[in-house]
């Protein structure tokens, strides 16, 4: 012990020491690193509890939009006017106004009608400043219309969210067909193409990527690196030849 | 420098640093006084918002964890998750009101036995959290969906949807169950489809021979008709990111006066670090996962295998365990190559996450639901159970035990009361190690081993 005080007593002067062993250490020092430290442990708390806001905000809209709730699933969305929605095929919407003009035709459920949409398999990235983050949601969906066939839908969004005013808001949300399909016949014997723009209602701009879904193969992209390379993930070659 | 000078030096150092001991004679300067004051302050916010975060996490492990046990009528397990004030209230049926009414209420779903019978199955996926805690912390609210598959072999299926709006409250640390109400949405044969369905067919749901304490709190008519089960929560709310409101941290600084030295904040700040890393692992586990699945949809063997560590093992249904990312490597690669006409999903449902004491390794309990085919060929459904352990390499989490416990692959026609198909292997890529258990698929009976003890008795 003795002999190392005598170390650090002798490569500085006292009142500023260079090593971090708390015998020898400045006391103003080990305060100001216990408050950069809770500094930092204050917006790791709130990225996680962030996270949990977004669990909400997403799983809300599943439960609006399972019992036909277009007018409550589209209060979900930010003021701003470059907030928007993408089904499918349809096109993008921009603005709260234009969104909720989609959802009054897209999430309306008819009398008799069914659209049971549980969501589930969130990855959620929330940003470093804490003011935006993203999330890959995955969505199945029970639907149809009373003593007619059923059809299923099954597919990934990519959303983005923002922090407005200690609220959590969808800015973009991007909902993929991966499969749609007739229940009596199956999915795999009777599949339906992604649904197109809808006709009463021209959208703002073409979809953002032209895909086609089941018999249909392609990768929706995805907001984050791999966890554990943090490399971009796509196809390769091989795989990408095999999807065509 | 002769020794008596260094030694001279020693002690002078020693001098200059004594203020900064945990046992300081001299004391602090009234800046530092308040500057520690502010840090204790700091703290006990902090991990009062830590404590509603580890709330939330808790609630959606045991309503999940509920999910477990019913779907294998583990009545026993169940009934230790209420509180004994608990009532439980399933569709049209009544209300069950404290621990011995709800016993034989789920005692009489099964003809009083606990355990399900060869040939039943009695899915029920626990989906779509809408989480909201009391403003005291001390009771919580939730709306969630759930997605049904049940049925006896050879003799039919169903599926079933509905909706929860539960009640919990936490009574000496421990979150327990203190309201269930489940609104049926429609319960309907396999063969017809849920478009067919009629109140009747919906009414079978949940329907149990013992007689309730109390008629039903709420009258509807089921799906297709219309009615919007109550919902807890109201849009404006929803987004609100504060799980702890303000005040709750500020009562909890106040509470928390008492003077400490700076090495007993540095062994709170220590302990509120772990605290914070052990519920960012929830999260963590909860996108590796996900991510997996996400992968696995897309046959893309180098990122899924690159999820997993160097020592890792994989248990697929029965085809032996792979050790090793390369062999899990190899085994991906073998499940083919993306292409037209093909469908792959893997959905993670209901994941039960739990993370050890010194948040180096953590668990995962899911279902994995799967909807598979290829276009005009043929297509099925499948259901596994995952236990699965990770571990932390230099800040990253990684897979280290994958185990997908096999449920039933059947196929699209018929569904899963008609035909389960048999455990397939890999002969030409032979595993490392035989299977670690041996049991059967559906229609055989075979709960897949936990992880965890029941959260509230340790059953």
């Amino acid at each position: 012990m003795l002999a190392g005080l005598a170390l650090a007593a002798s490569v500085g002067p006292a009142s500023e020491p260079v090593v971090t062993d708390v015998r020898v250490i400045n006391e103003t020092r080990r305060v100001q690193l216990l408050e950069a430290r809770l500094a930092s442990l204050q917006r790791e708390v709130e990225m996680i509890e962030d996270r949990r806001a977004i669990e909400r905000l997403q799983q809300a809209w599943g439960h609006y939009i399972s019992e036909g709730m277009a007018a409550q699933a589209a209060a979900l969305f930010s003021d701003s006017p470059a907030a928007s929605i993408e089904f499918a095929q349809q096109g993008v919407y921009l603005g709260r106004q234009r969104i909720q003009a989609f959802l009054a035709i897209a999430a309306r459920t008819a009398p008799g009608e069914l659209r049971e949409t549980p969501v589930m398999q969130p990855v959620i990235h929330v940003s470093a400043d804490g003011r935006s983050a993203r999330g890959r949601w995955r969505a199945m969906v029970l639907g149809g219309q009373r003593g007619q066939d059923g059809r299923w839908d099954e597919g990934p969004f990519e959303n983005e969210y923002v922090k407005e005013n200690g609220a959590w808001k969808i800015l973009h949300m991007h909902w993929y067909t991966t499969m749609s399909g007739s229940y009596d016949k199956g999915w795999h014997k009777e599949p339906y193409p992604a649904a197109g723009p809808l006709r009463e209602l021209p959208p703002d701009r073409p979809p953002t990527m032209v895909y086609e879904s089941f018999p249909g193969f392609y990768l929706p992209p995805y907001h984050y690196l791999h966890p554990v390379t943090g490399k971009p993930v796509a196809w390769d070659d091989l795989a990408a030849e095999g999807a065509r | 420098m002769s020794r008596h000078l260094l030694q001279l030096l020693a002690a002078a150092a020693c001098l200059a640093t004594a203020g900064s001991s945990a046992h300081a004679a001299a004391p602090a300067t009234p800046d530092l006084t308040a500057r520690l004051a502010r840090i204790a302050d700091r703290i006990a916010s902090i991990d009062a918002q830590a404590t509603r975060i580890e709330d939330y996490n808790e609630i959606r492990n045991l309503q999940r964890i509920y999910g477990f046990y019913f779907d294998e009528a583990l009545w026993d397990q169940v009934v230790d998750l209420f509180s004994n004030d608990a009532t439980v209230e399933v569709g049209p049926h009544g209300v069950y009101a404290g621990k011995a009414s709800i016993r034989r209420y789920y005692l009489g779903l099964t003809g009083g036995r606990v355990g399900l019978q060869h040939g039943e199955l009695n899915n029920q996926s626990q989906l779509s959290p809408v989480i909201t805690l009391a403003a005291d912390g001390q009771s919580a609210k939730a709306r969630w969906r759930v997605l049904v598959q049940d049925g006896v072999f050879k003799q039919g299926s169903n599926w079933g949807g509905g909706v929860y709006e539960n009640e919990y409250v936490k009574q000496d640390g421990v979150w327990k169950i203190r309201r269930l109400h489940f609104f049926t949405r429609f319960y309907s044969p396999y063969k017809d489809g849920w478009t067919r369905t009629t109140e009747a067919l919906n009414a079978r749901y949940g329907r149990s021979t013992a007689k309730p304490d109390r008629p039903s709190s709420l009258r509807y008519a089921t799906w297709p008709e219309r009615f919007v089960a109550p919902m807890h929560f109201a849009g404006e709310g929803v987004g609100v990111y504060r799980l702890a409101p303000a005040n709750t941290a500020r009562a909890a600084a106040a509470a928390n006066g008492q003077q400490r030295t700076v090495a007993q904040l540095e062994a709170e700040v220590r302990a509120l670090e772990l605290k914070v890393a052990r519920l960012r692992a929830v999260d963590d586990i909860e996108n590796l996962q996900g991510t997996y699945g996400y992968y696995v949809d897309m046959s893309m063997a180098d990122p899924t295998a690159a999820l997993f560590a160097d020592d890792a093992t994989l248990e697929i249904l029965q085809r032996g365990v792979y050790i090793g990312r390369d062999r899990i490597y190899e085994y991906m690669r073998r499940l083919g190559l993306p292409s037209q006409g093909r469908m792959f999903t893997h959905m993670l449902q209901q994941p039960v996450i739990h993370v050890s004491s010194d948040g180096s390794r953590a668990w995962l309990r899911g279902r994995q639901f799967e909807i598979f085919g290829v276009h005009n060929v043929q297509a099925q459904w499948a259901e596994n159970t995952y236990e699965h352990s990770y571990t932390r390499h230099e800040g990253v989490w990684k897979i280290q035990t994958f185990n997908a416990w096999h449920s039933f692959y059947a196929p699209y026609e018929g569904g899963w009361s008609e035909q389960s198909n048999p455990m397939n292997y890999y002969p030409e890529y032979p595993p490392d190690l035989p299977h670690s258990v041996k049991y059967e698929p559906y229609p055989s009976i075979f709960v897949a081993p936990f992880h965890y003890r029941n959260p509230v008795s340790g059953r």
